[in-house]
């Protein structure tokens, strides 16, 4: 059996009307065969089908307005119950399509939504956020899951809040995510016939404000503006950030580590080399593209920093895509450098320079700002020496550039002297790396800064 | 930014073009698309003075019955793509790109990037117009739509329909309608704002650059087989 969702036409798109049926009940389909066309905003289009079988169910009713990953329609493919595989997934996903896809770049394959800088990427035009990764609308299976331990470890928040809002037990609901995870769409299931009747044609069973808002108002009791303060709503940039932050701080288990770093003789080069490297280049010298370049290298030597979770799955791309932290007047945006593990220093300083620039005037494209594999923050410039940044998922770690400071150290000899030093620092998910893993990764990264000679590869 | 562009069939027919003629033409080549027998493809034309009502539009936002609209040298035409009522006519440049989106469809992309394609045109031709997230998909000059943007998609694939940049437009027109079902919002063209006539032969070739861009396509030569249709297909 699979079910068919609403599928996700994009960050922004909540949600879609059904139209028009072009299957019944009964109705035999081909593989890639159009389903239903549903209408959004401003894009229309027909859904086509992942597999071969025959319509079992139609879940709800033409006209009906559901948000993105509702189950809209049964298929029964001839896998049997319960195989609420691949093949339940989006449509989108699981389109014949779908097996290039296994060798996609992460962007294409990251489970999760795209960095908060999806939507400032375009701050003016964007919509509320879409469902959260935690959320895989599956099919139901017929039969429970085996239980795996206290299922309030894993219950999103959202799930949490929808069962309490509905008067529903959690522990009479069978979870069909991962690892007998209940979702959101088996909580909706579970109260399918319950829920109050909607008064118009949409069906809509979440607040239109969707997971974010619903993690939000987990908040404390409200406290309005009085005398002397101003009230303004939360941008939607604002939001999107909020969620993100929020979601990485309950689903990461973060740990951190530091070290120290003697950038003595790059603060020289850089000195000595910045006029004409900005006349050779264009762009800035900055120490940014240097550290970069080190991390990458530590990264090829510790692929497992640069790894995702993909459920129970670790994903290992076998390439850098470097999200940098970008602070601008919307909020924080995270561009991505793709494929920096292919450019030297020079390169990298162009793309950062663009890419941040870019950032600054709104014209970032929605693409560049997905599928990095690893980030770096870099609040140094603006006087910080010590930070723990958050986590940007589906990422293993971020790492903290701090302030550079000249500072007096013990040398060779136990000798003091003043050297220029820098905190260089990671936070990291300790479901994915171990602090042994996370301290040779940046005592990697120390050791790249300390001893390579970055005039060459500065071409200065 | 990084990345090769892939090559892309830019289809320019000269003069007015026949809307269910470029309708036609359109989802045939959507097809070919969806069966990947040809490349992306980008169809830049003008039609004749035609309203078109996409899914979502209602009948109450036809302003003028189809007898005026007959007798003003205008059609009316039901059609597929998302959104409501629009107007397409001489001084409009009307894009509609014909693009494989691969297997992970991000249709809201899509929209985003037609939204760049004018933002990016009009700026090089002095303008700065801007996106309305509070409002609609679109580009806007204050509460004036000067890029209105509806697009379908086969099979959640392949994209149809497009954008349409008023350039020097006969704005009057839209008074037929209650454009994108926004009674509260006006129109604008680039001629208005600029205090000068702005023709579509200023704007095409800026804003097929910047389609290349935004979509990160290559132009190369259509075969005469998929251009003949359109090109013969001017009105007098």
């Amino acid at each position: 059996m699979t079910s068919i969702q609403m599928p996700q036409l994009g960050e922004t798109i909540v949600e879609g009307t059904i139209l028009k049926w072009l299957k019944n009940e009964g109705d035999a389909v081909k593989a890639d065969e159009p389903l239903f066309e549903i209408s959004t905003d401003k894009v229309d289009t027909e859904v086509p089908s992942p597999v071969a079988g025959t319509v079992t169910k139609l879940l709800v009713a033409e006209g009906t307005t559901v948000p993105v990953g509702t189950a809209v329609m049964e298929i029964d493919d001839g896998s049997g119950a319960g195989s609420g595989g691949d093949g339940a997934t989006a449509p989108i996903a699981a389109s014949p399509e779908a097996p290039a896809q296994a060798a996609a770049p992460a962007q294409a394959a990251a489970p999760a939504p795209a960095a908060p800088a999806a939507h400032a990427a375009q701050p003016p035009q964007q919509a509320d956020q879409p469902a959260a990764p935690q959320t895989p609308a599956r099919a139901a299976p017929q039969t429970p899951m085996p239980d795996r331990g206290p299922r309030s470890n894993i219950l999103s928040p959202i799930v949490r809040k929808l069962a309490r809002e509905r008067g529903l037990d959690l522990a009479t609901i069978a979870g069909s995510g991962e690892g007998g995870r209940i979702t959101k769409a088996d909580v909706l299931a579970a109260t399918a016939g319950t829920a109050p009747a909607a008064s118009t044609a949409t069906a809509t069973p979440l607040p239109a404000a969707g997971p974010e808002g619903a993690a939000l108002m987990a908040a404390p009791p409200s406290m309005p503006a009085g005398q002397d303060e101003d009230a303004q709503p939360m941008s939607h940039i604002r939001k999107a950030i909020a969620s993100h932050m929020l979601a990485s701080t309950q689903q990461t288990a973060r740990a951190w580590t530091m070290v120290e770093v003697n950038v003595d003789h790059l603060v020289r080069l850089r000195e000595d080399t910045k006029e004409k490297f900005q006349a050779n280049y264009g762009v800035k010298l900055t120490y940014l593209p240097m550290v970069t370049r080190a991390t990458v290298d530590a990264l090829h030597e510790f692929p497992l920093v640069n790894s995702r979770l993909d459920g129970d799955d670790i994903v290992t791309p076998r390439f850098v895509n470097m999200g940098i932290a970008v602070s601008y007047d919307a909020g924080l945006i995270v561009p991505v450098v793709k494929g920096v593990d292919g450019m030297n220093t020079v390169g990298i300083a162009r793309a950062i320079a663009d890419l941040a620039a870019r950032a600054r005037s709104h014209q970032l494209q929605p693409d560049e700002v997905q599928g990095a594999t690893f980030t770096i923050t870099n609040p140094g410039p603006y006087g910080s020496l010590l930070s723990v940044p958050i986590i940007n998922q589906p990422n293993a770690g971020i790492l903290s550039l701090d302030g550079i400071q000249k500072r007096p150290v013990v040398v060779e000899d136990d000798a003091i002297a003043v050297r220029s030093m820098v905190y260089i620092s990671m936070s990291w998910d300790h479901r994915l790396i171990d602090g042994e893993l996370a301290t040779r990764f940046l005592a990697r990264v120390k050791h790249n800064l300390e001893t390579w000679d970055f005039a060459e590869d500065l071409g200065v | 930014m990084i990345g090769s562009r892939s090559p892309a069939w830019l289809l320019t027919p000269p003069g007015l073009i026949d809307y269910d003629i470029a309708n036609e033409a359109m989802h045939t080549l959507a097809r070919r698309r969806l069966a990947d027998e040809i490349p992306d493809t980008v169809i830049v034309l003008q039609h004749p003075p035609v309203f078109t009502a996409g899914r979502r539009a209602t009948e109450d936002e036809l302003l003028w019955d189809e007898a005026t609209v007959t007798a003003r040298g205008g059609a009316v035409r039901r059609i597929d793509r998302g959104g409501s009522f629009t107007f397409h006519g001489p001084g409009q440049l009307v894009v509609y790109p014909i693009l494989g989106l691969g297997s992970r469809p991000d249709a809201a992309a899509h929209l985003r990037r037609l939204e760049e394609v004018a933002i990016r045109s009009c700026a090089d031709m002095g303008v700065t117009v801007a996106r309305r997230a509070d409002v609609q998909t679109g580009v806007w000059s204050g509460e004036d739509k000067i890029c209105a943007i509806g697009v379908r998609l086969l099979r959640t694939r392949v994209t149809l329909h497009g954008m349409a940049l008023n350039c020097n437009t006969d704005l009057a027109w839209f008074d037929g309608i209650v454009a994108c079902g926004l009674p509260d919002h006006g129109v604008t063209s680039l001629s208005r704002l600029l205090g000068r006539d702005v023709g579509v032969e200023e704007v095409a070739p800026i804003a097929i650059d910047h389609l290349a861009d935004a979509f990160d396509l290559r132009w190369s030569p259509a075969p005469e087989e998929i251009s003949r249709p359109l090109a013969g297909a001017a009105v007098a």
